[in-house]
């Protein structure tokens, strides 16, 4: 009886490891199995941000490839505009980016593809035509890494003023592309006597503030020195040394002043802009252009909204803000390396290129001069066809703090927290 | 000896006995091991997952290291940066305010919550109840609800407009006021545990204390102060320590209220490590902000901690 059970307990002993040696091997056998046959997922995710319910250009596109290549699941992660920078900077910074995502050209914001690509973080793309295929006119490094394609482009925008022509007319405000600052700014009176404001302005929103006197310094900095990036990289100038920073500051804080902006402003989300726009109580807000399309569809076709450039100060030329910096890059730790590149490409084909300006109302990269631009576009075409345009500047400087300094600097010029020489010593210091 | 003290005492030398182990040899070898073989699991767990990572956190806030690539050392360059930057001595005036706010008002408020509704009272349980409702509550969610009662076309202003006030006050915008509205939320939300704390030790107050006190001529004061206050010490120790260090990490109200603004107006350290390691890519100066907080953390407590030490063990 003993003998037996020291048997059995010796069986025992060598049974229970080889059983877990053979259960383990058949489970990396199986696992080797199904990479061993060279197919990589087709299912990615594909994050983007979205300050409007109704926008879906993004996911047009998605559904677009999907049904051009039958088997590929695209998952869709919708995140708020208010937070999506510093949100896919964290992800993509701690290894767990979505396989594609939006993101910005150059290195200039949060979520550049400059400051991820240098982490090694992106798919580079080699492919000649691609890099062909990048928009005529703009620096083309804003878009490159080593050379190498790391964030695709999806359309061209002008960062201006989407505004309510019709509704500002019936309250007896006009503002064309050829109004000044002061042609507005008298103008803002009559508008809040009659419960309105000309703009809407999202002051808690550093991005908000940050792209309004943006839209200012492409008259009053960009206008009359194009390559003002270039000398500030190369030491010539600084922004507390340019007239033109100041002008700009000091214009957003006139139009504040002036109760231009709706009241609370200064401590206002995105939320404000577009309830704001939606119910009538501002006529215009600072914004990409094709914010324009996602609140008329959100309006069922009853408003109707107009692209202008921003009112440059007097004595100064209106230049309009006109820039591709919306991209979609890869991940590099993604699954599906080609199957991530074959999407992001998908944004440069003309079927991919016309889905995305179509449902986002922007224009299509590369159009043609005489292409037929959108009916919100009919106020700036003029505008863009006497190519009084200017590029949106941060996409060429070094980090994200220069333009985090510029929007919360702005908040502090308005709220008196700060001058605008001290924001611009700030922007300065950011640079490095 | 009565009957009953015989007995009791037979009991106790029973008991005695049976807690005497086997011999004590094998006593001092249970205890030996025991030692080392029943805490090694767990303290590893906490050397790996805690005391490890942070040590390689506060490695770097001794490089320039950007979250991703190779780094330098840059010695204590990022520490330098954080005492000459106008904008993060901001940051950690503010931290202080706010924990120190949130250590004085929360303990204040919570202690005569407390004292209110320690007995008595016959809604106390409704009442405990609804105080501490709030600690069980996401603080992200609590400070999107506050969002809205202090925006412009909030619930506060239109509350202050219906009884006679024309308040046109932008309470987050306002530089003067966003911090105050944050350590309204943080106060509001944390009473009620603040509140249980001292329950917990104003039960162990014998009530018969307090009677000799009230007979022996003592006023509510003078019974606080002589009687309550000195037996509730492990509690007021607690409270306090607990309070002072969820003040110093503030950071999810700070986030969802002013997300550090108007103007970086409100920003704390706890946001400034968050902003320098994940919007600015600046993950050295980020850890260095960490450590910094870390060090203050442990600073304050162990003063907290000696200020609120039982002094009755004091000379044995």
């Amino acid at each position: 009886m003993t003998n037996h059970n020291r048997a059995r307990r010796r069986l025992a002993t060598v049974a229970i490891p080889m059983a877990a040696g053979l259960l383990l091997a058949a489970c990396g056998g199986d696992s080797g199995g199904s990479s061993n046959n060279g197919q990589e997922p087709q299912t990615i995710s594909f994050a983007f941000g979205s300050a409007n319910p109704n926008e879906h250009y993004f996911q047009d596109a998605a559904k677009g490839y999907e049904k051009a290549h039958p088997g590929v699941k695209i998952n869709i992660q919708k995140l708020p505009a208010e937070s999506y920078a510093t949100a896919i900077a964290t992800r993509v910074q701690g290894g767990n980016a979505p396989d594609v995502f939006q993101a910005e050209s150059g290195s200039g914001q949060t979520d550049a593809v400059g400051n991820f690509a240098k982490g090694g973080l992106l798919i580079q793309i080699s492919d000649p035509a691609v890099r062909a295929a990048l928009p005529k006119g703009e620096d083309p490094s804003q878009f490159l890494y080593n050379d190498k394609v790391v964030g695709i482009p999806i359309a061209t925008a002008v960062n201006g003023i989407v505004f309510n022509d019709e509704l500002a007319k019936q309250n007896g405000v006009n503002v064309t592309a050829t109004s000044t600052l002061d042609d507005v700014i008298n103008q803002c009176a009559a508008a809040k006597a009659k419960g309105k404001a000309i703009f809407g302005l999202a002051g808690a929103i550093p991005a908000n503030t940050g792209i309004a006197t943006m839209e200012f310094a492409a008259s009053t900095v960009y206008g009359p020195t194009p390559d003002w990036d270039a000398q500030r990289k190369a030491g010539k100038v600084t922004f507390a040394g340019t007239p033109g920073w100041t002008a700009a500051l000091e214009s957003l804080k006139r139009l504040n002043d002036s109760k231009c902006f709706q009241p609370g402003a200064v401590g206002a989300g995105f939320d404000a802009l577009t309830n704001g726009a939606g119910q009538g109580k501002i006529f215009g807000f600072f914004a990409p252009s094709g914010a324009a399309k996602s609140i008329m569809d959100g309006a069922g076709g009853h408003v109707k909204l107009v692209v202008l450039p921003m009112p440059a100060p007097a004595g100064t030329k209106t230049y309009a803000s006109v820039s591709s910096d919306i991209v979609v890059a890869g991940s590099a730790k993604t699954k599906s390396p080609k199957l991530v590149e074959d999407f992001m490409k998908y944004f440069q084909t003309p079927e991919g290129t016309k889905i995305v300006a179509d449902a986002q109302g922007t224009i299509p990269v590369n159009a043609a001069e005489n292409a037929t631009l959108l009916p919100q576009y009919a106020t700036v075409e003029q505008t863009i066809k006497n190519k009084d345009v200017r590029g949106f500047g941060t996409v060429n400087w070094p980090n994200g703090k220069v333009y985090d300094a510029l929007g919360s600097g702005a908040t502090g010029v308005l709220t008196g927290q700060k001058t605008p020489e001290e924001v611009l010593k700030q922007m300065d210091a950011a640079w490095g | 000896m009565t009957a009953l003290e015989g007995q009791t005492t037979a009991v106790a030398d029973a008991v005695d006995t049976a807690k005497k182990p086997a011999g004590p040899q094998a006593s001092s070898r249970l205890i030996a091991y025991g030692h080392w073989w029943w805490a090694l699991p767990a303290l590893v767990l906490m050397g790996t997952t805690i005391y490890l990572s942070t040590a390689a956190g506060a490695f770097y806030a001794f490089t320039d290291w950007t979250g991703a690539g190779p780094f330098n050392f840059v010695g204590l360059a990022n520490f330098t940066r954080i005492f000459q930057t106008p904008e993060l001595l901001g940051s950690l005036t503010n931290t202080l305010i706010l924990a120190f706010g949130f250590l004085v008002f929360t303990n204040v408020i919570g202690l005569l919550f407390a004292l209110a509704l320690n007995r008595t009272l016959k809604t106390r349980y409704l009442l405990r109840t609804l105080i501490f409702m709030p600690v069980v509550l996401s603080p992200i969610a609590v400070s999107f609800i506050w969002k809205f009662i202090f925006s412009f076309d909030g619930a506060l202003n239109q509350f202050l407009r219906s009884i006679g006030i024309d308040s046109q006050t932008d309470w987050l915008a306002s530089p003067k006021l966003a911090l105050g509205c944050i350590l309204v939320v943080m106060v509001w939300q944390n009473i009620g545990f603040v509140m249980v704390t001292y329950l917990a030790g104003l039960a162990t107050v014998p009530p018969e204390l307090e009677e000799a006190a009230a007979l022996d001529g003592a006023g509510n004061w003078r019974r606080f102060r002589s009687v309550t206050l000195p037996l509730i010490q492990p509690s007021l120790a607690i409270a306090t320590t607990l309070t002072l260090i969820q003040g110093l990490r503030v950071f999810d109200q700070v986030l969802a209220l002013t997300g550090g603004g108007p103007s970086g107006a409100t920003e704390t350290l706890a946001t400034q490590v968050y902003k320098e390691t994940f919007t600015y890519n600046a993950f050295g100066a980020g850890a260095a902000m960490a450590l910094l907080l870390s060090v203050l953390i442990l600073g304050f407590s162990i003063v907290q901690q000696y200020a609120t030490r039982d002094r009755s063990q004091i000379g044995g």
